[in-house]
């Protein structure tokens, strides 16, 4: 790659690369994010190239096969998508790619096998556009991820890379940047929410330098995979970003802080950074502006408490990551006691689409006090699982039953879990509020980064609270008592009830230490880590009750709370539970009623989840 | 000098002062277990929270620990409410079932009433309440021997990989400074045993007797520039020696 | 501003001043710890011996949390007691044992020594010999009897 030195020869650069795109008339893209790799897509993408060769294609730039980033519909991998005509193929199998290249590329015909069936209609749908996943979702900070390759710069310059850093550095002051971030509402998407204009503002005025910019991309929420998605599938967005933000405070050294669960995205990062070096979009004298900046990856070690900016400060710095105390900002004494913005992947990414589109375009999404769209991984007891983006405002319902298509298997619906560890539960009465930084958190739960688990009637809500206490009583650093000692102690009371201990007095004795915790405690970690106890507490308090007063679990997963039996009425003496039984402790013959014998019964509850005709009860 | 509000009363402090600091200077008595005024605030044991408001801050009301918040002008903080001695209770409550076998923790929630831990007790029972002023202390006088190890519950204050620490110089400050008596420190006329270390001492030039470990004077002479001359002598041999020099000065 | 001044040949070791001074340090009606000490080296031949505040005091130097300080009014070498770490560095540096450490019953020990009462020495007002003052120096300098 040739250094771009200038705007013009960045246009030039980008009409060459869309130049040669527009070459191709058919695309085969397989998605290569972490989700479809683990499913085999490499083996497919390898496949497939396989096929075009035997079948002559191989060197004819009309038909160009490409790995791209994550499409977002996880759980359907490996997906293939062929372009234009936007067919999209599911769980593709190495095997499936002589048919995909004879019929789909050479002849332009479907393969109906392949096709996504929608769990609702129960029809298979041909087209991306068609499907309520996609055509519910409006796409900005993860715009090109399913569209570009992530290692090639030239497919990020065709879809628009660098274009708004070209028009900062070339027409805009300092200051028009950031007023620009400011008119736009942009708010941090890692959970704060904090203006960040307003930020990137307090930190250009304060008087010291270097100040530095740090992405930070711990995302340690379990389940959550937002950021990792943007990492891996468009890089060069996170580094616009960057690369604005250091314009407007006058910084000229950059952190990516990667968790390194994430190789992947390392390896993306790290790509992007060496292309964007090469073509002179990072590093000295930028496209010939005389600005300088350059970014460094600052790989994780295991912490979720890390993901706290001043602990991953710290870490960056390369101590112990412990949070401190933020009654002196870090914007103003951040990394090495100097000014640092620090913000996360997906608010640098929605940055050069602002700058692309204008301020006024990105407020006029969502709500007036959230504008913009939100990354959320959707995941749980949902019939599309995977990553969405919505305008703000849109409401839990339409996320769940809209976009997710609904529960799985059409069981009742009983909470989602927002906001990761730091959320709360909220039950089906809540399902029509909106989802945005303030709604959620005025009814006891908070979008935070945008992890949302979706729960059924088979989900313990006491055992929900006690997983998520056990998580945070790991990840807590144990600098401070409250967070250290009593997280532990909301664990003992948790972990008792689901034993069976539970005394009269425990839902008491857990909203006292967990408000307390929650004021006491140093970082952000120790203050939110009540969240889902207490607000299970709040909602589903007779689930407490059932188990403290009654030692009964109504969902039938605290396994010493829970006894299976299989009702003679309802089995049809199919079998299939007995043989999903780990411990054979399932007898009777085929097409008799079946019985568990409980002395080698584990309460697992497999037998319930395989039986198609409800006949497992719970006592 | 910056003019605040403690519990309604007016307060001086200097630019860069904790509130705790200049809360105490007046007499207000805040518990502060992690604190001390020789070694950096450290915000770990939270005893010490006030509640902050302004009046430019529309109402807002804050928990802040007083030994890190900066004084600022016309700040105004209370130190004892409804609220904080809730919080205070159950941070001693906390601490308690933690250490329930160290008198000075007992004694400290005794002053919260709390005879026994509502909570589970930990089984080791540790005297250490993590508080690091022995970390601090020994950052102080420039050795840097102690830190912390794990996270979480499963933290712990000690030596790098709790091996005997090679920079330790046996002065016993981290035993006289913590507030519970968790370290070990032993000495006999022979040496002084801390941390699985025995250290030799300067012998008195006049009486022999033990006077520091000769680690410390090592590292006091190089870290003040004065000679070792200075350590050579116990206090009470210095005094007798100087007692008689002066006597013949007169003379 | 005023000097401490010794003059040993008025000193008969009466030891009133160091009852003075454990009185005047001590709290709530218990003595505390004597800062002077009345040296009876030989018949006729005696010593107060106290803190000299030195200009370049050792015990200054060596501190590693400041919490020795010069008093601008009285002149004297002050112990910062909240911010003393006890780490007996000042003690071990001091030529003359002036420094001592005193244990106490709700934290570690701290170090103590004279700090000239914070302007009015007890020892100057009890001692019955005039062997201890506290005077502005006299213009010309006299050379000790």
């Amino acid at each position: 790659m040739t250094p771009i030195r200038s705007g013009a020869e960045l246009e030039q650069a980008r009409a060459a690369a869309r130049q040669k795109s527009q070459a191709h008339e058919v695309e085969i893209l397989v998605c290569a994010g972490t989700g479809c790799l683990a499913h085999g897509s490499a083996k497919v993408a390898d496949a497939i190239r396989q096929e075009m060769k035997q079948a002559g294609l191989g060197g004819d730039v009309r038909y160009f096969t490409k790995t791209t980033g994550c499409h977002g519909f996880c759980e359907k991998g490996p997906l293939v998508v062929v372009q234009p005509a936007g067919t999209f193929y599911v769980k593709v199998k190495p095997i499936d790619a002589a048919a995909i290249v004879e019929r789909t590329v050479k002849k332009g015909e479907v393969i109906d096998k392949l096709l996504y069936r929608d769990p609702n209609t129960k029809k298979r749908v041909a087209s991306y556009h068609d499907i309520d996943f996609y055509a519910k979702q409006q796409r900005l900070a993860l715009r090109n991820i399913g569209r570009i390759d992530p290692a090639d710069l030239d497919d990020a310059l065709s879809v628009g890379a660098y274009g708004a850093l070209a028009k900062v550095l070339a027409s805009m002051t300092a200051e028009q940047v950031i007023a620009e971030v400011e008119q736009s509402g942009l708010r941090g998407r890692g959970g704060g929410g904090f203006p960040t204009g307003r930020k990137w503002r307090t930190c250009r005025r304060v008087n010291v330098t270097p100040r530095y910019v740090i992405c930070n991309s711990d995302e340690g929420d379990p389940g959550a995979f937002m950021d990792r998605s943007v990492d891996e599938g468009d890089p060069h967005s996170v580094l616009e970003g960057m690369l604005i933000c250091a314009y407007a405070v006058d910084a000229h050294q950059g952190f990516i802080y990667v968790r390194d669960e994430y190789p992947l995205a390392i390896k993306h990062l790290r790509l992007a950074i060496d292309q964007a070096r090469q073509a002179g979009l990072l590093g000295q004298n930028i496209l010939g502006s005389g600005f300088d900046f350059d970014v460094e990856i600052s790989r994780g070690g295991g912490a979720f408490v890390c993901g706290e900016s001043s602990a991953l400060m710290k870490s960056v710095a390369g101590e112990v990551g412990e949070p401190r105390a933020k009654y002196v900002h870090s914007v103003a004494k951040g990394l090495y006691d100097h000014p640092t913005v620090l913000n996360n992947v997906e608010t640098f990414a929605c940055v050069p689409w602002i700058f692309a589109h204008g301020a006024a375009a990105f407020a006029a999404i969502g709500t007036k006090k959230s504008p913009g769209t939100k990354v959320f991984s959707l995941v749980g007891k949902v019939k599309n699982t995977g990553l969405v983006e919505v305008p703000m405002g849109v409401s839990l319902r339409e996320v769940i039953f809209g976009v997710g298509g609904g529960i799985l298997d059409d069981r009742p619906y009983k909470a989602v879990q927002t906001g990761g560890p730091s959320g709360g539960c909220l039950p089906a009465a809540m399902l029509d509020e909106p989802v945005d930084f303030d709604s959620l958190t005025e009814k006891g739960s908070m979008m935070g980064s945008g992890g949302m688990i979706v729960m059924d009637d088979r989900t313990c809500m006491v055992d929900v609270a006690r997983y998520f206490l056990k998580f945070l009583s790991d990840e807590s650093c144990g600098k401070c008592l409250p967070c250290r000692e009593g997280v532990k102690q909301l664990l003992v009371i948790l972990q008792d009830i689901c034993d069976g201990h539970g005394k009269p007095g425990d839902i008491e004795r857990i909203e006292v230490l967990g408000s307390v915790v929650s004021k006491a405690s140093l970082c952000g970690l120790g203050k939110s880590a009540p969240n889902p106890v207490l607000s299970t507490v709040r909602f589903f308090r007779d689930e407490y009750e059932a188990h403290i007063r009654d030692h009964k679990c109504p969902a039938g997963v605290c396994r010493k709370l829970t006894r299976f039996d299989i009702s003679a009425e309802k089995c049809t003496g199919c079998m299939v539970c007995a043989r999903a039984c780990p411990t054979q402790a399932i007898v009777g013959e085929k097409k008799q009623a079946h019985t568990i014998s409980q002395d080698k019964c584990t309460q697992c509850g497999a037998c319930r989840t395989v039986c198609k005709f409800d006949a497992v009860l719970t006592a | 000098m910056i003019t605040f509000w403690i519990n309604g009363k007016k307060v001086e402090g200097h630019p860069g002062e904790m509130v705790l600091a200049v809360a105490q200077r007046h007499g207000f008595e805040i518990p502060a277990h992690c604190h001390h005024g020789g070694v950096e605030p450290f915000g770990s044991c939270r005893l010490c929270v006030v509640e902050i408001t302004h009046k430019d801050w529309k109402g807002w009301k804050g928990q802040v620990t007083s030994c890190l918040y900066p004084i600022e002008e016309g700040l105004e903080v209370t130190t004892e409410s409804a609220e904080l001695l809730q919080v205070r209770k159950v941070l001693a409550d906390l601490l308690l079932a933690r250490c329930p076998d160290a008198p000075e923790v007992q004694k400290l929630a005794a002053q919260y009433g709390i005879a026994k831990s509502s909570y589970s007790e930990h089984p080791d029972r540790p005297l250490c309440t993590l508080c690091t002023l022995c970390v601090r202390a020994c950052e102080a006088i420039g050795a840097s021997a102690l830190g912390t190890a794990g996270r979480g519950p499963a933290r712990k204050v000690g030596t790098p990989f709790d091996l005997p620490p090679e920079a330790c110089v046996g002065c016993g400050t981290c035993a006289r400074i913590c507030p519970t008596h968790a370290i070990d420190c032993t000495e006999d006329e022979r040496v002084r045993t801390i941390w699985k270390r025995e250290f030799s001492f300067v012998r008195c030039d006049v009486c022999g007797r033990p006077t520091l470990t000769e680690a410390y004077r090592a590292l006091l002479s190089e870290r003040s520039g004065l000679s070792v001359e200075y350590f050579k002598r116990c206090d009470q041999c210095k005094r007798d020696e100087q007692a008689k020099a002066f006597s013949q000065i007169v003379r | 501003m005023k000097r401490y001044i010794v003059t040993p040949s008025r000193c008969t070791a009466c030891r009133s001043c160091e009852l003075a001074c454990a009185f005047r340090h001590g709290s709530m009606g218990l003595p505390g710890k004597t800062r002077i000490r009345a040296y009876m080296i030989a018949e006729g031949r005696h010593m107060p011996l106290t803190c000299l505040q030195c200009e370049e005091a050792a015990c200054v130097k060596v501190c590693p949390v400041g919490a020795l300080v010069r008093n601008e009014q009285t002149g004297a070498v002050d112990v910062l007691d909240a911010k003393c770490i006890g780490c007996e560095a000042c003690m071990a540096a001091c030529p003359f044992g002036a420094m001592a450490m005193l244990a106490k019953p709700d934290s570690g020990p701290t170090a103590y020594k004279c700090d000239l009462c914070g302007g009015d020495p007890a020892c100057v007002l009890f001692c019955p010999t005039k062997a201890l003052q506290y005077v502005e120096p006299p213009r010309r300098t006299q050379s000790p009897r």
